[in-house]
């Protein structure tokens, strides 16, 4: 152990042989370290919090249904569309976390024409705890609890069909019973999704006017959306669907899953392109010392001690510049939590709208705790890859001139 | 101990046509208290003998013991072990590790050794009273003169307390005044320890003060002729 010991201390004694070099070396080996660990927390929380933002103010993380709620055969039926009630769920503490809602398409008529949406209607006190759906309401107000069939739809679908705060649209479609379902309701506010195609195709109504409309039991509805953002883990549940948001939105699930793998592609290429200007230094440096090894071989120190002391040498300067790197990349994140980056600084100041959603434009940047680990173990990767060229040369060499 | 080559011929082949001797029937026996060199011009093949003795090459012919252990016949490992063990280096340009204190690179061997931390001490302290830097232990080659970086290297060969002291060239970078006394250094290590000297050189001054002198001409010892000094 004392040998070991010994080793460890000549080989970090060896980092202050050319000091400038050292330094150049660690800190380009930290910078790239830091910048990977900035940009897949960036990547990540970035992409976590737009989805967030996107998801909270309709989506939600997942969905609670009927097993049979979303399969194709249910679709093409829709007068029969699966529902559920509470007695369904076992774990009562979901029903705590969701909020419920009842969902149809229908034709909603104004003075000028008639369009189909989607009409769902929601528990409005509880969609108000847990979704952010009532701040999308720019124009008006949103439903009240204790009123009953009130709407909110779209800004342009409300223009469409010429309907203004305060007026009535008639609703048309088909009751559970197959019987045809039609009612008056009073717009109270339009929903302002950023002009996207959302605006055009969602309209609002309380629970229990839906389930009226529909000829559905009170106690029957057609899903659950729990908004519990921060939980990854869905829960089990027997007898009926829990559907996360990524099944729901394929489209966009893909595109995050593009967005992550994209951004480790990127990262590895980081630490190859650094890796290969690394692995040059160490091949120049290690041939500076080529007379020195021939020396230490001929006093005594064996080919494999010297192997060992330079493999120590170079993991002594990775772990520097990996600790270094978490550092700076932490600092990094750090900052930008504090100040967050306007993503619009990447689309020239236009929105960004993502599945008929405006998103918002600042994103905070969070530390995602595995990529501490896991790019410094990327970075000790690539840096033994580094290390075999220049080794393989210079103890070959060294034998050679023995 | 006894150091033996006997009928040691080495041979450099570049092709088939072109075999250059290193060195040819090379008969030389040391023992304990010798104080003996290798002269002869460049290219003579003193250098070749002398790293024949150490095990950094292998002889093509002949045979070289240490005792009754047969040099030739062991491993790469085993041989740079065996110097370990055995041998002190004085080199030409000192050879000192510029990351090292004069102390830590008389220690450096030790360490190899697997000394204890008392051993090391109390040997790298006496080597360096021996040369005479006591007061410059802490200081790094580059801190230090000619003189006295042979001198550390004089002390890191000598504090494993080696059977054998391989010294190529070691006053070739030093003037003839620090040269004369890097000799006499030598020559009391010589006899206040009966340290085995062995020197590679074509320094008439070391020459001169040399008890066993082998002249090499072709990689072949053509005289050998013995001073009283």
């Amino acid at each position: 152990m004392r040998g070991f010991f010994y080793l460890v201390k000549f080989s970090y004694r060896n980092l202050f042989r050319a000091p400038k070099r050292t330094f150049i070396m660690i800190l380009s080996l930290s910078l790239g370290c830091g910048f990977i660990i900035w940009d897949l927390n960036f990547a990540k929380s970035g992409s976590t919090e737009i989805m967030k933002d996107f998801l909270s103010q309709y989506a939600g993380q997942y969905h609670i249904s009927n097993e049979h709620y979303y399969t194709e055969k249910n679709k093409k039926e829709f007068n029969i569309f699966k529902t559920m009630s509470d007695d369904d769920i076992e774990d009562k503490s979901l029903i705590l976390k969701s909020t419920k809602r009842v969902n149809a398409p229908v034709f909603i008529s104004g003075e000028k024409k008639t369009l189909g949406v989607l009409l769902t209607g929601i528990e409005v006190l509880k969609e108000k705890k847990l979704s952010s759906l009532y701040k999308v309401v720019t124009v008006g107000r949103f439903l009240d609890d204790k009123n009953e069939k009130e709407i909110v739809l779209g800004k342009s679908l409300a223009q469409k069909i010429n309907i203004g705060i305060g007026e009535e649209v008639a609703i048309i479609g088909q009751a559970v019973d197959g019987s045809i379902a039609n009612d008056l309701y009073k717009v109270v506010g339009l929903l302002d999704f950023g002009g996207g195609d959302l605006e055009d195709s969602l309209a609002f109504t309380q629970i229990h006017s839906a389930q009226e409309l529909l000829s559905l039991p009170e106690n029957k509805y057609h899903q659950r959306v729990s908004f519990d953002m921060e939980t990854e883990e869905l829960p089990v549940l027997t007898n009926l669907a829990v559907t996360h948001w990524s099944m729901l939105l394929p489209e966009i699930g893909v595109s995050m899953k593009f967005v992550d793998n994209f951004t480790w592609i990127v990262s590895i290429i980081i630490v190859v392109v650094v890796s290969l200007g690394l692995s040059n230094t160490l091949m120049i440096t290690f041939f500076e010392r080529e007379q020195e090894f021939t020396c230490l071989n001929i006093i005594g120190a064996k080919a494999s001690w010297i192997t060992w002391s330079l493999m120590v040498e170079v993991f002594i300067m990775g772990t520097i510049a990996v600790v270094l790197g978490a550092f700076l990349g932490f600092v990094a994140t750090s900052y930008c939590n504090y100040q967050p980056i306007n993503i619009e600084l990447f689309t020239g100041g236009k929105p960004i709208i993502m599945g008929g959603m405006t998103l918002k434009p600042l994103v905070r940047i969070y530390s995602v705790p595995q990529y501490y680990w896991k790019v410094p173990l990327m970075i000790y990767f690539f840096l033994s890859l580094t290390m075999i060229y220049p080794l393989s040369r210079v103890i070959g060499r060294s034998k050679n001139a023995v | 101990m006894q150091f033996e080559l006997s009928q040691i011929d080495k041979v450099y082949v570049s092709s088939q046509e072109n075999q250059v001797f290193g060195a040819k029937d090379v008969n030389i026996k040391i023992h304990e208290g010798d104080f003996m060199a290798l002269v002869g011009p460049s290219g003579s093949g003193k250098t070749t003998i002398l790293n024949l003795i150490a095990g950094l090459i292998l002889p093509t012919k002949g045979s070289l013991k240490h005792g009754t252990e047969d040099i030739t016949s062991m491993s790469l490992e085993e041989r740079t072990k065996h110097r370990l063990d055995y041998m002190g280096f004085v080199f030409q340009d000192y050879q000192l590790l510029p990351i090292l204190t004069a102390w830590e690179n008389i220690e450096f061997p030790l360490q190899l050794r697997g000394f204890s931390k008392n051993e090391i001490k109390e040997r790298v302290d006496w080597a360096l009273a021996q040369v005479g830097l006591e007061k410059l232990g802490n200081r790094f080659p580059k801190q230090l003169s000619g003189g006295q970086q042979q001198r550390v290297s004089i002390a890191r060969a000598i504090a494993g307390r080696p059977q054998l002291i391989l010294a190529d060239e070691p006053t070739a970078n030093l003037d003839s005044k620090t040269a004369q006394e890097i000799i006499e250094l030598f020559l009391k290590l010589n006899k206040d320890f009966k340290l085995t000297f062995i020197f590679s050189t074509h320094d008439q001054h070391l020459i001169d003060q040399i008890r066993t002198v082998h002249y090499i001409k072709d990689g072949h010892i053509s005289e050998t002729r013995e001073h009283h000094v």
